[in-house]
């Protein structure tokens, strides 16, 4: 049950959108297919005072070749989109990575805009009203202190879009409509790098489309999870290799994903590659597998999907 | 061999799936009464705390409140199974023992009006320290967390057969080793639920339970009430596994607030309720030490195992002693002692489980495969070697009457092909086995019996009354297929009365695998009392010899002269003329000793008969990541003999996703008091993807005393298949994995343990 009040609008176009998010003053959410949205709501960790439901704004879910790139409909149902040819012969990393997103189910409700701005998670975090507040606000909550470490001034919720790290493999871009006008720029620098806040938006802004360079990538994505389907990656590992180069994303361990870009994709950049991104890792107990079990999973799964990748490639 | 029967071993359609999988089966949630209330409770945000006052004042004042409850308007009458462990209050009284708790209820127009009088409630709690675990539990100085558990023990099962110590002496070798798992939760699909209605001096209440008349009996004390004036009634439930055995919480508050309103009230609980403030699972330390004669023979048991019993008794005593039961209710132990101890701490309420004792299970396995791997035997052989046989006796003096280890064991391992995979398995694959038997009742005193009233209507079609009660495994089914084999008339002629306490006579309950072997035979017995005076006529009738009459298909006809036939309704409706309505009633009561008492006197006979059961895992282990999957799982399970094939199979692959597959993702995760994964999100029930290919094999031991030789439907793989996949994880790796589950970080440690040598 969702407990808090809010009104429900369902606008037809972008513009109605923006202009009903305004009248709201910032309390007001945009619902795609309400995957991410919905629990948070029940959970009480989202109580806007209106919910703008785009599933009218017809133009955000199409896909299309659009000059050197495609361009793919924030809108975009999961389970189209890795059916699609476009994305599934020129975008292997991707299509893997909308194959191993939860479940078919899901994947018919989720799209791949809600996917790429779906909230930061943590054992910690998302959970009911009542648990909360009887363990006491944790930052990302407006709280003093981080409740998965105690004592920590820093919040180390984790950012488990699937998709995120086969599109910054991809290059991928991302173009936004807003109050103020619409921009357009690479998803990496989508992300703030702050777990309680992870993105770096104005209020009201509108993912439109995800632009992907359009030329034919081999690449693919690995997932480290306890199921074989529905749950959130623990590690998501992504990897697209053009003609002379390729480019490895890490996610699910941080509040972004860590992108590296490999001049060579042999053994020796490989080993370097994962050394950057490790470094900059830092997990903590708050999943349901081992916080130093996580980042040692990064080369190992790191090392299988390049080779397999190179592999297939060859 | 040609089924001798009509209808009993076929693969019947359930009488429950249509509408269940059509949605339109009604559970507790789903009920709808006039003028009827929403209820929300008000928990405890502390682990452990003295409450020093509550105020429900504004709370009450809230237009749309229709009234507020706290123990001050229950009657100080604490629950527990046993008069020995009668501590909880189901709503807190001077203290509250963990987060969650129950400290008040509040019915209101609607569930947001309910929601909302909560926030009004002030509670003033004085935060006293608190424990989370067994081992800190029992240290000295630990907090108290009720006055009358020293140390925080609140049950200790000791049994000691033999002289354990002398036969560890004489042993040829002797290995301990210490299990340790993370307690489960029960994840029924449905989330607790119960609907009072209190009118004219009569109690009605619907929840999901596995036993109305405990429940109306339990609630009855608590209330105040004449037992007759609750009456806890029928409703499908969605899932039990042992969480709906006991009175619950919300039972206690949606009765008050339904007798303070004078209307009726509907609790029903999130999903993060369920998990946390609903019973869960013990979590389990078990130490394990085992003497062998150089030939396998098990000579001497040990056993230390420590039980998270979170801050309730619950089902305590039963539940420190079940995994010991079953283990030697499978194997021959001359001497043997154990020491089961159940700790109090401020986490959730801890009841039974149907995969109950995993570490204490999967340990004695893996084990006895570290035993049979230092011997040089096969880990089929040893088991063989010790499983008991027909007309042995457990060592605390239970009689095997039928079945025995050797047969599931053997036909798993054909089935398998055991002895050809076992040898030169490749890098990273494993074969394990494991075996438990299982009682199939155990004593409950006078409710330790079932009766069924059965009357045939004027159409020929019969109406059965019996206190069998379903949860979601059949139960209902079963009933009706054996009374439609005993009666001649087929199922859809049969309409059950179940599981009402006005209704129903006395019944186990589901909760001891009782429902076949004691219900089932109170149905037969009642039917066949029903049938014989349908003969008894019909052959006056026809004159004929009664003995060679019987009934097929709703016609009398005679056995040897085909021609010779009576339809039903004709010999009913003469019945009915002659003022002798077929009408009958048939009971059952166990083969059991009623001495026996869990702590006072754990010997003597446990139940009428035993299952058996042997599960086969094969798995792939990856050395780098950790992970195990299952491909292949067999399961043999000697249920006597099957009523419904299609259900025992049922059974048998529910349960190998319960326990075999489980074993590998299921756990409840703390943060001190909190609970982490109350969700089913976070906590990792297996999927369809996740299931093996099964192998299902029903072992038939036609039991002497069960109906039509059934025993009960498939327990024992509840309670070997995690030991299966242990040990095949010890034969992939040749490391003995002692922590459950066994993720794959998990996995890695042990791995990295042993490859520092101390392993």
């Amino acid at each position: 049950m969702i407990s808090s009040e809010f009104k429900y609008i369902c606008p037809k176009s972008i513009e109605e959108a923006l202009e009903r998010f305004g009248e709201f003053q910032g309390e007001a959410v945009y619902l795609s297919g309400g995957t991410d949205l919905v629990p948070r709501m029940k959970l009480g960790l989202k109580k806007p005072r209106a919910v703008i439901d785009l599933k009218d704004v017809a133009s955000m879910s199409t896909v299309a070749e659009e000059g050197d790139y495609i361009r793919i409909g924030s809108l975009a149902q999961l389970f189209q989109l890795k059916q699609t040819d476009l994305v599934s012969n020129r975008f292997p990393a991707l299509a893997a990575s909308l194959e191993a997103t939860s479940c078919e189910t899901l994947q018919v409700r989720g799209t791949i805009g809600g996917n790429l701005l779906q909230n930061t998670r943590c054992l910690f975090y998302n959970q009911s009203e009542f648990w909360r507040r009887s363990k006491g606000f944790c930052l990302k909550m407006g709280g003093e202190k981080c409740n998965a470490v105690p004592g920590a001034k820093k919040c180390f919720a984790n950012y488990t879009s699937d998709n995120a790290p086969a599109l910054c493999t991809l290059q991928a871009e991302v173009a936004f409509a807003g109050p103020n006008g619409s921009r357009r720029f690479k998803l990496e620098s989508l992300y703030t790098g702050r777990s309680d806040d992870p993105f770096d938006l104005e209020p009201g802004e509108i993912l439109t489309d995800i632009f992907v360079p359009n030329k034919t990538v081999a690449g693919g994505y690995e997932k480290l999870r306890v199921r074989g389907a529905v749950d959130y990656p623990l590690l998501g590992v992504a990897f697209s290799r053009g003609s002379d180069s390729g480019r490895l994303a890490v996610g699910a361990v941080g509040p972004r994903p860590y992108t590296v870009e490999l001049n060579e994709p042999a053994q020796d950049a490989m080993g370097e590659a994962v050394a950057t991104v490790i470094n900059q890792v830092k997990t903590v107990e708050n999943t349901v597998l081992e916080s130093a079990y996580r980042k040692r999973m990064i080369p190992v799964l790191a090392e299988r999907l390049i080779k397999k990748v190179m592999e297939g490639a060859e | 061999m040609e089924n001798e029967y009509t209808i009993l071993g076929e693969r019947m359609k359930r009488t429950d799936s249509l509408a269940k999988v059509t949605g339109a089966a009604t559970f507790t949630a789903d009920i709808k009464l006039p003028r009827m209330l929403s209820a929300k409770v008000l928990r405890s945000p502390h682990a452990h705390a003295r409450i020093l006052n509550i105020d429900t004042g504004r709370a009450e004042k809230l237009p749309g409140v229709k009234a507020v409850v706290t123990a001050a308007d229950a009657h100080g009458v604490k629950w527990g199974v046993f008069k020995y462990t009668q501590d909880h209050p189901m709503l807190a009284m001077d203290k509250v023992r963990y987060i969650g708790e129950d400290v008040a209820g509040v019915a209101a127009v609607d569930e947001e009006t309910a929601l909302r009088a909560l926030d009004l409630i002030t509670v003033e709690y004085e935060p006293l320290p608190a424990v989370f675990n067994p081992d800190d539990a029992m240290a000295e100085g630990a907090p108290l967390i009720h006055e009358e558990y020293a140390n925080n023990i609140n049950i200790h099962v000791h049994i000691d057969v033999g002289d354990v110590d002398a036969a560890f002496n004489q042993a040829h070798l002797v290995r301990e080793d210490t299990f340790e798992a993370a307690g489960e939760a029960y994840s029924t699909l449905e989330p607790y639920a119960v609907v009072a209605s209190y009118a004219n001096g009569f109690l009605d209440l619907w929840m999901p339970n596995a036993g109305p008349h405990v429940r109306a009996k339990a609630l009855s004390n608590m209330l105040k009430m004449p037992l007759n004036k609750v009456r806890v009634r029928h409703i499908n439930v969605g899932g039990h596994f042992g969480a709906r055995s006991e009175v619950s919480p919300g039972d206690l508050v949606a009765a008050l607030l339904s007798i303070k309103t004078g209307r009726p009230v509907k609790l029903a609980l999130t999903r993060e309720e369920n998990a946390a403030c609903t019973r869960q699972i013990h979590d389990i330390k078990a130490t394990i030490k085992t003497g062998v004669k150089k030939d396998g023979t098990i000579t001497a048991k040990d056993f230390r195992v420590t039980y998270d019993g979170g801050a309730y008794s619950s089902t305590g005593p039963i539940a420190t002693s079940i995994p010991y039961y079953v283990y030697e209710e499978a194997y021959r132990f001359p001497n043997v002692r154990y020491n089961g101890y159940r700790v109090i701490t401020n986490k959730g309420i801890r009841g039974m489980y149907g995969a109950h004792g995993r570490a204490f299970l999967c340990g004695n396995e893996v084990q006895l495969d570290m035993i049979a791997q230092e011997l040089g035997m096969d880990p089929m052989e040893i088991r063989l070697k010790n499983g008991l046989k027909v007309g042995e006796e457990t060592a605390t003096k239970s009689v095997i009457i039928s079945g025995g280890l050797e047969a599931p064991i053997r036909q798993a391992a054909e089935k398998a092909r055991w002895a050809k995979k076992r040898i030169g398995l490749p890098e990273g694959e494993g074969i394990g086995m494991g075996c438990v038997a299982i009682m199939c009742g155990f004593p409950m005193g006078f409710r330790s019996g079932s009766t069924c009233y059965v009357k045939i209507n004027d159409d020929g079609q019969a109406t059965i009354v019996s206190g069998i009660v379903d949860t979601g495994m059949g139960n209902e089914s079963m009933a009706v297929q054996i009374a439609s084999e005993v009666l001649g008339i087929p199922p859809e002629d049969i309409n059950l009365v179940n599981a009402d306490t006005e209704v129903t006579n006395l019944d186990p309950g589901a909760y001891s695998q009782a429902a076949s072997f004691v219900g089932g035979n109170a149905v037969k017995r009642a039917c066949e009392e029903a049938k014989r005076q349908i003969l008894t006529l019909a052959a006056a009738k026809m004159d004929h010899a009664m003995e060679d009459l019987t009934i097929k298909d709703r016609t009398i006809v005679s056995r040897t002269d085909p021609s010779k036939r009576m339809p039903l309704r004709w010999v009913v409706r003469e019945a009915f003329f002659k003022g002798e309505p077929i009408a009958a009633t048939g009971a059952y009561m166990p083969k059991i000793s009623f001495d026996r008492e869990w702590i006072k006197n754990p010997q003597g006979q446990m139940a009428g008969t035993y299952s058996f059961g042997c599960s086969i895992a094969e798995v792939t282990v990856d050395r780098e990541t950790g992970k195990i999957c299952i491909p292949r799982f067999t399961a043999a399970h000697d249920c006597g003999n099957p009523i419904n094939t299609m259900a025992v199979e049922g059974q048998i692959e529910g349960s190998i996703q319960q326990a075999g597959v489980a074993v590998l993702t299921e756990e409840n995760r703390w943060s001190d008091g909190w609970l982490l994964n109350p969700d089913l999100l976070e906590y990792k029930v297996p999927l369809a993807c996740d299931m093996p290919e099964i192998d299902t094999v029903i072992v038939r031991s036609n039991d002497p005393e069960g109906p039509f030789g059934a025993k009960e439907g498939g327990l024992t793989t509840r309670m070997n298949a995690y030991s299966a996949v242990a040990c095949a994880a010890h034969s992939a790796l040749g490391v003995p994995l002692k922590q459950l589950p066994l993720t794959p970080d998990r996995v890695l440690k042990a791995l990295d343990k042993a490859k520092g040598g101390d392993a």
